[in-house]
């Protein structure tokens, strides 16, 4: 159909010069932009800004600092500590993302699917550990954890016959392990919770086109779910990882404000808590702040690249 | 939200010059501190009319951030606060001029106090020569025991005088995740520091030199990890709290580590053992040497910030030298005060019947003289980090070779432990400074 051209008359009203706006409709954007503007300026540029120059000092406090150029770096890089902190976060990123996942896609496919009496209440029951934070979290595992008392102790004694007096938290070979579980038990419902939405996006047609097409159950997981719910699974491992790497409050607790037996729970954030907020060196942990963020854009851009996830 | 920001800034902002409710605030970490200073207050106002004083309780380790937020932001600084002993050095780390503390060498000595008070416990709260807090506390170590399972054993506990013999009776009667000598910890240097500041050792020296890895330290790990790793084994730990409460109920524990703040942990967490415990002096290390040592402290410190120095002074006179309100502070706490002369009160003789009427206040007081100092350093934080880790390793390798090689093992984790505190050390721009 063919659009009928506007008379002559009405584009040459339209293109009328148009009145000045009144001078309170010039300042009326910025006084909206203003509330997130002053707020970011103060409390995120401005810090933001001032711990890049921090970085640069040795510092004991706000006012007495020693400018040292990249030493802060150069120190950070040849301290053991820091490494131990890296790899203690490495491996509890690495564990948490190995189980979280695929249990939480688990869980979320079980209880998407009809027939399971009760979905809501387990819906309810695998999301509610995240209704409370880690600080509660850490301190009601670490009773569990207890040697010889303990539920956990008492539990595995009485099936697979592991030492009663097993030191979870006091042993530097199992403080991690004990990490990963706590952590699972906390985050798993979460990931289920975003696997739910994701799945419930996908359309049914899809499954009933596949299931013509002779497709088995694996056949529909491996070409209808997972690519229905890409998107989702990009966004929890990239969530999981930059939160791993944030892990701070639940080591700090379960393992009663230290970085436990040898350094076990030593993660990157609490490197920097402790060298900033016990040691006074406002300096260094800045330098610690910004390796980590390099590091994390790093490992995000690196899982957006492999998973395809620049596409969109 | 941003109206909120800046009201909240310009709030704090002028506040900063305004003045505050009382003339004199005090923060502590330690409820029965704060509970007898009540107490003992009303004498104080007396003697000071028109005076205020308010006394806060500022829970545990938020003491410590939050003092240090407040002196780097020169925002609700306390007049006075009482740091517990292993933070206190945290708060040493820059210019003596940038300490948040006022230094009081010249009022200590000036006032007697030095000769007072034990004076080895000034040393945690000393910085380049300088004082900058007033001892609680002396805090000599004793070993608690359950003298109802000593006794079915067998166990003469008078006439145990050095480690040595202490050890062999623990090798005999330990049945390993049953019962055990002693309550040790395999990877937390609790009960090793103990050993150590006995022996004359520590984490640094007067000078704040750190001696991880002098032959004191070396000597002390070689002979505390046998008594947690290996076959012969006599010590193990499985935590505090509720779990201590029960281990000690069921005698899984025989002896334990007992400074004088710990008897009253022990009397409230555990009371079914109440008339079954008693205590004796630690074993020494060699015959006729040392029978304490020391675990905790506390130090009283007057801010810059406080405008009333003088007052702030006499309060602290008055809460840590008074003979009568300690003494009855002392019935309360088991905590002995840090000068001499106020031991004589009749207090300290009264038998108490958890401790099988043994008189607590008179066994502590005859060993704390022999209390060794510990000195301190703002990394006294990483130097225990490092020596537990040093330790783990250490118990590691006994468990798996035993004495194989074990003393050359022990020397270059001591050594790595030291110089790994030491290269921290050497960043630090502001340590060497004279006073």
């Amino acid at each position: 159909m063919k659009t009928p051209d506007l008379p002559a008359k009405t584009v040459a009203t339209t293109s009328a010069p148009r009145k000045r706006p009144p001078r309170g409709d010039k300042i009326a954007p910025y006084l909206f932009v203003a509330p997130f503007l002053i707020l970011f300026l103060v409390f995120g540029a401005y810090p933001l800004i001032k711990s890049v120059i921090l970085a640069f000092y040795i510092t004991s406090g706000p006012r007495d600092q020693v400018f040292v150029g990249l030493e802060n770096f150069r120190f950070l890089l040849s301290d053991p500590d820091f490494w131990k902190a890296v790899r203690n976060t490495a491996v509890y990123t690495f564990w948490s993302l190995a189980l979280q996942v695929p249990l939480g896609l688990g869980l979320a496919i079980l209880l998407n699917s009809r027939w399971v009496k009760g979905r809501e209440f387990f819906r309810l029951a695998f999301f509610s550990p995240n209704l409370v934070g880690q600080v509660f979290v850490g301190v009601l595992f670490s009773v569990l954890f207890v040697p010889q008392y303990g539920l956990v102790n008492r539990f595995l004694h009485a099936t697979v016959g592991t030492p009663l007096d097993t030191r979870w938290l006091a042993e530097p070979s199992l403080v991690m392990p004990a990490l990963v579980m706590t952590s699972l038990w906390m985050y798993v419902g979460m990931h289920m919770v975003y696997f739910l939405a994701g799945l419930q996006a996908v359309e049914r047609e899809l499954y009933e086109a596949a299931t013509i097409d002779g497709a088995n159950s694996w056949g529909q997981f491996w070409h209808v779910t997972l690519p229905g719910i890409r998107h989702v699974l990009i966004f929890v491992v990239l969530v999981s990882t930059i939160g791993s790497f944030q892990l701070f409050e639940l080591p700090w607790v379960m393992l009663g404000r230290s970085p436990g037996p040898d350094g076990a729970g030593l993660t990157i954030v609490m490197y920097l808590y402790i060298n900033g907020y016990v040691a006074g060196d406002l300096g260094y942990a800045s330098a610690v702040g910004w390796t980590l963020a390099l590091g994390l854009l790093i490992v995000s851009l690196l899982q957006l690249r492999l998973s395809g996830g620049w596409k969109g | 939200m941003a109206g909120l920001a800046v009201a909240s800034g310009v709030y704090l902002a002028t506040r900063r010059g305004q003045k505050q409710t009382a003339d004199l605030r005090l923060w502590t970490f330690a409820k029965p501190h704060a509970d007898a200073y009540v107490k003992m207050l009303s004498d104080f106002l007396r003697r000071h009319p028109g005076k205020t004083v308010d006394i806060q309780i500022v829970a545990g380790e938020a003491v410590t951030s939050r003092l240090q937020a407040a002196f780097w932001s020169n925002l609700d600084v306390p007049d006075l606060v009482e740091v517990e002993i292993s933070w206190a050095g945290s708060f040493f780390r820059g210019k003596l001029e940038s300490i948040g503390f006022r230094d009081l060498t010249e009022r200590i000595h000036k006032t007697g106090l030095w000769n007072r008070i034990v004076q080895a416990r000034f040393a945690p709260y000393t910085t380049r020569g300088r004082i900058f807090g007033i001892p609680h506390d002396v805090h000599p170590v004793m070993l608690a025991y359950r003298r109802d399972l000593v006794e079915k054993l067998g166990i003469d506990v008078d006439a145990i005088r050095t480690w040595d013999e202490f050890v062999e009776i623990g090798r005999r009667v330990t049945v390993p995740g049953k019962r055990f000598m002693m309550e040790l910890p395999p990877a937390g240097v609790s009960s090793f520091e103990v050993m150590l500041f006995q022996r004359d050792g520590g984490y640094f020296d007067p000078q704040g030199n750190c001696t991880l890895d002098n032959e004191i330290a070396i000597e002390t790990m070689k002979y505390y990890v046998p008594l947690v790793a290996g076959r012969y084994r006599i010590g193990n730990d499985l935590g505090g709290g509720q779990i201590f409460t029960r281990a000690l109920e069921d005698g899984y524990y025989l002896f334990m580590v007992a400074p004088d703040w710990r008897t009253k942990v022990i009397e409230q967490d555990v009371p079914k053992v109440g008339g079954r415990m008693a205590l004796m002096p630690l074993p020494a290390f060699y015959p006729g040497g040392r029978r304490t040592s020391t675990w905790g402290g506390t130090m009283i410190g007057i801010t810059k910030r406080c405008a009333d120095p003088d007052l702030a002074w006499e309060l602290i006179m008055h809460l840590y030298l008074n003979k009568e309100a300690l003494a009855e502070q002392f019935r309360n706490t088991n905590i002995l005060p840090p000068a001499r002369d106020l031991w004589d009160h009749p207090a300290y003789d009264e038998p108490r019947p958890f401790w099988s009427n043994q008189p607590l206040g008179r066994l502590y007081a005859n060993l704390a003289p022999q209390t060794p100092p510990q000195y301190t350093s703002p990394y006294i934080g990483l130097a225990k980090a490092k020596l537990s880790e040093a330790l783990i390793a250490c118990v590691d390798y006994y468990d798996r070779y035993g004495a194989r090689g074990f003393d050359g093992f022990v020397r270059q984790q001591m050594e790595r432990a030291a110089s790994e505190v030491r290269r921290q050390m050497r960043r630090n721009p502001y340590l060497h400074e004279n006073a």
